[in-house]
């Protein structure tokens, strides 16, 4: 009993020492790039299923603000993505 | 010579004895004029993501040449004129990778 009360007094201190809605979260938007880490997948054309994931539902590109990806392989997937588009594939 | 890739995008409504004229056509075209055919893949009938010229669907068919200027002009030559042909792409590659195949599940 004595620990199921301390532990709640934890969570209501950490929710209570963020005093208002406009100050910055503590969680870590850093993530690695998942294009460039070893064995990653090919970039190209052909492989639709990959280029799938970098775009939205009206079939624009994703920034990589959202998806993390650095800025060298968001160059060669912008390039990949308009190949695939101009045969029809995407 | 360098390596290049060429797609074709050939209308639905074809029977399957042209489509093999298509395919003779082009890898004669290539050998002929001083480039070396390696390898061709059929990827059949796909549905294309938005209507292209009234059509909802297309045969796809894969060129993988070594070629040179010659022949790639003789290639766009021909492609222009023929009117089976909605759409083409050629990319030009360093190495190419005759392993991966990406449509054949889907056959």
């Amino acid at each position: 009993m004595k620990r199921k009360s301390k532990k709640f007094l934890k969570k209501n201190t950490s929710s209570l020492s963020k005093l208002s809605l406009f100050q910055k979260s503590d969680g870590k938007f850093n993530r690695t790039c998942p294009l460039s880490v070893k064995n990653a997948p090919i970039i190209d054309y052909k492989n639709i299923s990959l280029l799938k994931k970098y775009i939205s539902e009206n079939n624009k590109i994703l920034s990589s603000k959202i998806t993390s990806v650095s800025s060298g392989k968001q160059k060669k997937l912008t390039k990949e993505i308009k190949k695939a588009k101009i045969l029809g594939l995407i | 010579m360098s390596f290049y890739e060429n797609t074709l995008v050939a209308k639905q409504d074809l029977p399957k004895s042209e489509l093999e004229k298509i395919k003779e056509k082009y890898s004669d075209l290539i050998n002929n004029t001083s480039g070396k055919l390696i390898k061709v893949e059929e990827w059949g009938l796909l549905n294309l993501a938005t209507k292209i010229k009234k059509y909802n669907k297309a045969f796809y068919i894969h060129f993988k040449f070594e070629g040179s200027k010659i022949t790639l002009n003789e290639i766009k030559k021909k492609i222009k004129v023929d009117t089976s042909i909605i759409r083409h792409l050629i990319v030009k590659y360093k190495n190419l990778d005759t392993e991966n195949e990406y449509f054949k599940k889907e056959r």
